[in-house]
């Protein structure tokens, strides 16, 4: 999956870029107002990630393809340096964000209402996924200054959801087996294929919760007096599905990273 | 550690996120196809393709009909099964042994044999019976009341006794369908339902009604489902994929009709809609009843099993009768808010003679080369998901009358 390697690629840029910083003094990188001093970062990036099963079901049995959807995240951060090394950090960070995916499925439990009528069994093909999430995460972080340049932060946030979509279709897999076996393996085995694909019911997206808790890491490289270069991952800890939820089996966590250039004072 | 480290250490649960698990064993559990193997198959059947049957996901039953005076004995019997699971062949003190593809089965005297395969992961089996039994002579008239009906073994909706000629002497619907997209229907709010003492002797008659196929129905698009009655196979599993696929026309039949009676009422519902759920105005919806005969056997020896693209159509048709309807010059249905059909929301008798496009082969015909297919529908575009929700087809006392 591209976007891992893009995530890696960043982590080790940023990694080696430490060794590079280590002569520069704490004071010209440090808060404005001095060692324990305080400011605001206001930041800007590209968002990029998956909202998934964790680990992937054994129902899951290929990605076909992922790509991003959105991909924006505008925020401000403000913190305060306690000491030489350690600060805290609180913020709001805006976002859009959310991928497209087709993945291949074996036996995949679904159960549908709608309206009252229920569908349910087991799937076999293949399965397209797409979501998009609009919100705001709070981020509430401990920071450590890794050195005169680098700060590394940690700690937990709060994802307040305005608007989430929640979408897809089923059909037949390149092999082209695509049915669902009503109520159990030995039911009905209803055919499905791409001419006739079986979307996701309209109503998905009110199953979704309005917010998630998760952890976030934050690496902030400062590249000049005031600007920032970023990345951040933000990890979901909390399923996004309401617990009566029943069309999807497992519990799904938002996971994602975002890369970005930022504005320090 | 060092920096690297943790950085990498960041990214390395994403990594374990996308990892593909150890595939599980399958939970399927199903025989596909039967086959038997014989050296000479028309000394026992009608057709070299009826040596293998292919078995729809909903049957569990597969009998292998014979010609009257054939006596088969132990034949090798194949049996394809899902991938991984495995069969046991049930002996007559009940004991199950595994059953080894090509084995002789004794099918003498109609022995009914009993099969359990057990899925690759063990957790699921189903049980099969085989069997062989013998044609039954047909007089050929027909007469059919509708008197015979039972819910089915899921307790959702009717089944109807059909003329044994019939493929497993059942009448077949699109109820099975209807099931999946409204679960909760009631059954007598199904497409085909009985009415006890509705027949216009004060018996029991058919009625065929147009259904809203609900929310599933729309996200599918099928909006509606035309009450429908024919002779024949409905293959519940192709209901989603390809619907017209899913009525697959006709069984065998060894005389030739002349003609159908049916007595029919018909009240249309209030707003005929197109396959997109809108509304069509001007329009009344039309009922459908007619009665095909056509060649089961291509020039390769192949069958030929009518279904919802070619039932009235198919250049295999040798004899057609229908409800009259208005047509356009080339032929293809026009729907017409002038039907001239006459039926009415009163009883009538109806009479569909049958018109023959070819000339009869005989001895063909004695061996079940052209197949019969009787059907009656409330909405006449319904294959193609047009009608009126509400259109209301009743439906007793048919007479097949046969040279």
């Amino acid at each position: 999956m591209k976007h891992i390697a893009y995530t890696i690629a960043a982590f080790l840029f940023l990694a080696v870029s430490i060794q590079i910083q280590a002569e520069d003094s704490w004071e010209k990188w440090g808060p404005t107002s001095g060692l324990k001093g305080g400011g605001f970062i206001a930041r800007v990036g590209y968002v990029i990630g998956g909202t998934t099963p964790l680990p992937l079901p054994a129902e899951i049995r290929k990605i076909n393809s992922f790509s991003p959807r959105g991909g924006v995240s505008v925020g401000i951060d403000g913190y305060k340096m306690l000491g030489k090394r350690w600060g805290v950090s609180a913020g709001a960070h805006f976002f859009w964000e959310g991928f497209h995916t087709s993945a291949d499925v074996k036996n995949y439990y679904v159960w549908l209402e709608q309206e009252g009528e229920i569908t349910k069994g087991y799937f076999t093909g293949t399965n397209i996924t797409n979501t998009e999430m609009w919100g705001v995460s709070l981020p509430l972080l401990a920071t450590f200054r890794m050195s005169p340049r680098w700060n590394v932060s940690f700690g937990p946030y709060l994802s307040l959801y305005f608007k989430q979509t929640f979408t897809g279709e089923v059909y037949d897999n390149d092999e082209g087996v695509g049915y669902l076996r009503e109520d159990t393996p030995t039911g009905i085995k209803i055919l499905m294929d791409r001419e006739n694909p079986t979307p996701y019911p309209d109503n998905f997206a009110d199953n979704m919760l309005p917010l998630n808790l998760g952890m976030e890491l934050a690496f902030d490289w400062k590249a000049m007096r005031h600007m920032n270069v970023f990345g951040l991952l933000d990890w979901g800890l909390t399923n996004i599905w309401d617990r009566k939820f029943e069309a999807i089996s497992f519990r799904m966590y938002p996971i994602y990273g975002t890369l970005g250039v930022a504005y320090r004072y | 550690m060092n920096k690297t480290t943790i950085a990498s250490l960041a990214a390395l649960p994403i990594l374990l996120a996308s990892c593909i698990a150890a595939e599980q064993p399958n939970t399927e559990c199903d025989i596909e196809t039967v086959s038997l193997r014989l050296e000479t198959p028309t000394d026992f059947f009608y057709h070299d393709y009826d040596t293998l049957r292919t078995v729809i996901s909903a049957e569990t039953d597969i009998v292998f009909i014979i010609r009257s005076y054939a006596n088969m004995q132990s034949v090798p019997l194949s049996l394809r099964i899902t991938d991984g699971a495995s069969v046991f062949i049930k002996s007559d003190d009940g004991t199950e042994v595994p059953f080894l593809n090509g084995s002789d089965v004794d099918f003498s005297e109609e022995k009914v044999h009993h099969f359990r395969v057990v899925s690759e992961d063990g957790a699921w089996s189903r049980n099969y019976t085989i069997s062989v039994v013998h044609d039954v002579p047909s007089e050929g008239n027909l007469f059919i009341d509708f008197e015979s009906y039972r819910l089915d073994a899921s307790g959702k909706y009717y089944i109807w006794d059909a003329p044994e000629v019939f493929t497993d002497g059942l009448w077949k619907n699109g109820n099975p369908g209807f099931k999946i997209s409204r679960s909760s229907a009631k059954p007598m709010e199904y497409p085909s339902t009985p009415v006890a003492g509705g027949g216009p002797d004060g018996s029991a008659c058919l009625k065929l009604e147009t259904c809203d196929t609900g929310p599933f129905g729309r996200m599918a698009n099928m909006r509606l489902a035309s009450g429908s009655m024919f002779n024949g196979i409905f293959d519940v599993g192709n209901a989603l994929k390809d619907a017209l696929k899913a009525t697959q026309f006709g069984s065998p039949f060894v005389h030739k009709p002349v003609q159908m009676r049916a007595w029919l009422r018909y009240e249309p519902g209030a707003t005929f809609q197109d396959f997109d759920g809108k509304t069509v105005s001007g329009v009344t919806d039309e009922p459908d009843a007619y009665v095909v005969l056509y060649r089961n056997e291509d020039a390769g020896g192949n069958k030929v099993q009518l279904d919802g693209n070619d039932v009235l159509s198919s250049p295999y048709i040798v004899a057609l009768g229908r409800l009259p309807h208005h047509y356009n010059e080339d032929g293809s249905d026009r729907l017409s808010n002038n039907p001239i059909h006459g039926i009415t929301n009163e009883w009538q008798e109806v009479t569909i003679p049958v018109e023959y496009k070819a000339e009869i082969d005989n001895d063909v015909l004695e061996n079940k080369g052209y197949s019969l297919i009787i059907g009656f529908a409330s909405s006449w575009g319904g294959a193609y998901f047009k009608g009126a929700i509400g259109s209301k087809l009743h439906v007793d006392n048919v007479r097949l009358f046969c040279e």
